[in-house]
């Protein structure tokens, strides 16, 4: 019957009743079909109904359901555990180096006060048109690759500059974003957002070593994000101007 | 202090050191001997001896940027709340503790290197 059944550790903490963390040892029979590990997760909660986890969309759209996944953060509704699963073990722990609430439920608000911290909104004072404010084609495109990030913070917990500096590393999400409102033709605070992230933490605390790539449910690239952030903050200040004015 | 003279501090003075070790590497290979003599009249050049202090100076900024950025990613507050509680509470203190010991050692360092090749 070993064969048969599949041997979940689950990372159980209700700082009501429990001291310390502790993982749980669940044992379910194998599914017959290939199921997803949200789908693993409300199997579990059948049986035991004190689990806690975010879920909502259930098919990779509305980012709540990130956590950490034989040791690799990933949405738990778009991955099958065939693709996850070693010797019949599934380890599900939180996202990693963010404050735990209870169970799988992590407390996000470092992640978001990055994130409002990016100014997160097209800032352009200049009059609006009568319907709205057009792009070529060609600025359009410099937009995908960008726009398509659902905040699952998937890539940022995965970071370990994010890890020892929350508080004042970006983190790749957040610097995507900034980016994608730094390539875009229509906003105009572009020396303003360059200035926001000058300092030595906010973007250069990012080393590069793509953690945040290899972890994207979205298949982004932060990293590349951030590269050119950089590019930006290298070019002097005439330059950054210019484009400003275009 | 801008983000970006900090990373092009490091990777500029790494450059550096890379083209004074060629220099050096290149001058032991194109002779056949290399003896006290002939090292020390090598070192007595004003261009070698120019080269060497402002190579050394660029090696200990080198140093400091990359052990203040290991100082403020793992003796802080949080990092070390990971491993305990009382060294959490001491994290400034000894953070400034470890950046006193490598700022005194890089002048030390500098100005013994100094010291042996002007003097």
């Amino acid at each position: 019957m070993i064969g048969n059944q599949l041997h979940i550790s689950l990372y159980r903490y209700n700082p009501e009743e429990d001291k310390f963390p502790y993982m749980k040892k669940y044992k379910i029979d194998k599914p017959k079909k290939d199921i997803m590990v949200l789908d693993l997760l409300n199997l579990l909660k059948e049986e035991d109904q004190s689990i806690s986890y975010r879920r909502s969309c259930r098919e990779g759209v509305c980012g709540s359901d990130g956590m950490n996944i034989n040791g690799k953060n990933g949405l738990a509704c778009i991955t099958p555990i065939s693709s996850v699963i070693k010797k019949n073990k599934i380890e599900l722990r939180p996202l990693p180096g963010l404050p735990v609430i209870r169970d799988l439920v992590v407390d996000m608000t470092e992640f978001y006060n990055q994130y409002e911290k990016i100014k997160p909104f097209l800032q352009n004072e200049t009059t609006a048109p009568e319907q709205e404010r057009l792009q070529s084609p060609e600025e359009r495109d410099k937009l995908d690759g960008l726009y398509e990030c659902i905040l699952c913070a998937c890539c940022s917990t995965s970071c370990p500059s994010f890890w020892w500096n929350p508080d004042k590393f970006v983190g790749p999400a957040a610097l995507l974003q900034a980016y994608r409102f730094l390539a875009d033709s229509r906003d105009l605070k572009t020396q303003e957002r360059l200035e926001s992230l000058s300092d030595p933490f906010s973007v250069y605390r990012c080393h590069g070593i793509m953690n945040c790539v290899n972890v994207c449910p979205k298949g982004l690239n932060p990293n590349k994000a951030i590269g050119e952030i950089k590019s930006m903050l290298h070019k002097n200040k005439k330059d950054i101007i210019v484009s400003d004015g275009v | 202090m801008k983000g970006s003279i900090i990373w092009n501090a490091q990777r500029y003075s790494s450059i550096l050191i890379l083209i004074y070790l060629i220099y050096i590497l290149s001058f032991i290979v194109s002779n056949d001997e290399i003896n006290f003599f002939s090292w020390s009249n090598f070192f007595l050049s004003f261009k070698v001896r120019f080269l060497t202090s402002i190579v050394f100076i660029m090696i200990v900024m080198h140093a400091f940027i990359g052990l203040w950025t290991v100082g403020t990613d793992y003796l802080t507050h949080r990092t070390l709340g990971f491993l305990n509680k009382s060294l959490s509470r001491r994290a400034n203190l000894l953070r400034n503790t470890y950046f006193f010991i490598f700022v005194s050692l890089g002048l030390v360092y500098l100005i013994s290197i100094l010291y042996i090749i002007w003097l």
